[in-house]
């Protein structure tokens, strides 16, 4: 689905961090927020989850609000919080939140395991795993139930590199079969380049630049040009 | 030294010589606190998680006023209590004054500030975190309520179990609130204070014995219920 941002202002005590006169995301395709520390990405990000409030403005999911929508749209951030529970109850929660039969959701569970590699720990509880490990547990629970909106912060931030690939090849598994919107935050250059098809770019909370990733390394603006080089 | 030994010896030989006199004493205590810790669990829980997860105007007054009467002196608390409960106070006519049932409201009056207190400072952060995730995995506001409870039922222990410990070590407000009436009001605290005044070390030996092995069994359940194994994993750290 479209997501639809229109002048959002966000403040955080006299501080300004986010605003956005207008701002529309595609649907169907992978589309990543570029920016500095600070710069607003995950304001917008936690903005469009509707996690936090905006002080102006509305955000529209194909023309509706919100709450028609809500159990379609998902967000993930690096560090979500993880029940005190076992690896597969916790990825089995969104599906007992949603009643579904047992048989569908030991078959949903054991295929995400599956792609996600983390079978050796589905017994484990999900507290005594390592930073990567939640991180992997956190994306396959947000999965469970096929949502059309996936937003996700910093995806790979605690990954080890040999797992980042898997990662990212699940997110353009999910975009290519399923049609999921995905948006993704990101410090990280190079990975928004081989999953994204447009970037938007975020400096003290305005939009410098949204446009295609290959325009992107087109762009003349010198902060945006040093930034691309640099990461 | 030697009167030290001598009442570690008689306080052996009553425990284990099942006095009638000492064991009443031990079950009034344990009725008192326990039923203390209820009734403050019952207002102290909700209104810790309530307050703790809520945004509102005058939060951080109300998290001062919290921590301010997790402090109140409890020879305070007595007196206040007696000035309501006594015969020409407002509850007068109820007749409570030097009976277990004012000892059970002095306490409670003592636990419950401590319960919400802990449960409103644990709860601000864990419970937001909480009820964000729910509302990102679809949950409805049933699970989410479920899960709340679920993942801070070791945080509500904790509270439990240390309004239960504050309680059963009480000692000033109980004191002026039950007289420490013997066959009555009169509970652990109270007698080891008396039998200490009157030089009795052995009876006051015993019972504090007695005091600290059911410290040890309430602080060990509480243990065994949140921190499950060597790793320590069921309590979150923030």
């Amino acid at each position: 689905m479209d997501i639809r941002l229109e002048n959002i202002k966000k403040k955080y005590k006299d501080k300004e961090v986010l605003n956005v006169k207008n701002l529309t995301i595609k649907k169907n395709i992978i589309t990543g927020i570029l920016g500095p520390n600070g710069s607003g990405k995950t304001t917008m990000m936690k903005i469009i989850g509707n996690l936090i409030r905006p002080d102006t403005g509305k955000v529209e999911y194909d023309g509706k609000n919100f709450e028609s929508i809500s159990d379609r749209l998902t967000y993930v951030s690096h560090n979500s919080y993880l029940f005190n529970e076992s690896v597969y109850q916790n990825i089995a929660a969104p599906l007992i939140f949603r009643d579904m039969d047992k048989e569908y959701i030991k078959n949903k569970v054991e295929e995400l395991i599956k792609d996600f590699q983390i079978d050796y720990i589905k017994n484990e509880n999900a507290l005594t795993l390592s930073g990567g490990e939640k991180q992997k547990v956190s994306l396959a629970r947000a999965l469970t139930f096929n949502p059309e909106v996936l937003l996700v912060d910093e995806p790979t931030s605690n990954i080890d590199p040999n797992f980042i690939k898997l990662i990212e090849n699940i997110l353009k598994k999910i975009n290519n079969d399923l049609k999921t919107t995905v948006v993704i935050v990101t410090h990280n250059t190079a990975q928004s380049f081989r999953l994204c098809q447009e970037i938007i770019f975020i400096k003290d909370g305005k939009i410098l630049k949204h446009t295609s990733t290959n325009n992107l390394l087109k762009s003349k603006d010198e902060f945006i040009k040093e930034f691309v080089k640099l990461n | 030294m030697e009167y030290i030994l001598e009442g570690v010896e008689g306080a052996f030989k009553l425990i284990f010589s099942f006095d009638r006199q000492i064991y009443s004493i031990v079950l009034l205590s344990i009725y008192v606190s326990f039923a203390s810790t209820i009734i403050s669990s019952l207002i102290g829980v909700p209104l810790g998680l309530i307050t703790g997860i809520k945004e509102f105007k005058g939060k951080r007054f109300l998290s001062k006023i919290y921590y301010t009467f997790m402090g109140l002196p409890p020879v305070v608390v007595g007196l206040v209590t007696v000035l309501i409960i006594s015969r020409s106070g407002p509850l007068g006519s109820v007749g409570l004054i030097y009976t277990p049932t004012a000892m059970i409201i002095a306490q409670s009056l003592l636990v419950t500030p401590i319960v919400t207190g802990i449960v409103f400072t644990n709860s601000r952060d864990a419970g937001r975190e909480i009820i964000e995730i729910c509302k990102t995995l679809g949950a409805n506001k049933k699970h989410t309520f479920f899960k709340l409870i679920k993942e801070l039922k070791p945080l509500i222990l904790v509270a439990t179990v240390t309004g239960f410990g504050r309680a059963i070590s009480e000692v000033g407000a109980v004191m002026i609130v039950g007289g420490n009436i013997k066959g009555h009001t009169r509970v652990m605290t109270t007698f080891i204070a008396m039998s200490n005044s009157m030089g009795n070390y052995d009876t006051s030996i015993a019972m504090g014995i007695i005091l600290l092995t059911i410290s040890f069994v309430s602080n060990s359940f509480l243990f065994n219920r949140t921190m499950g194994d060597s790793n320590g994993y069921k309590i979150r750290k923030y």
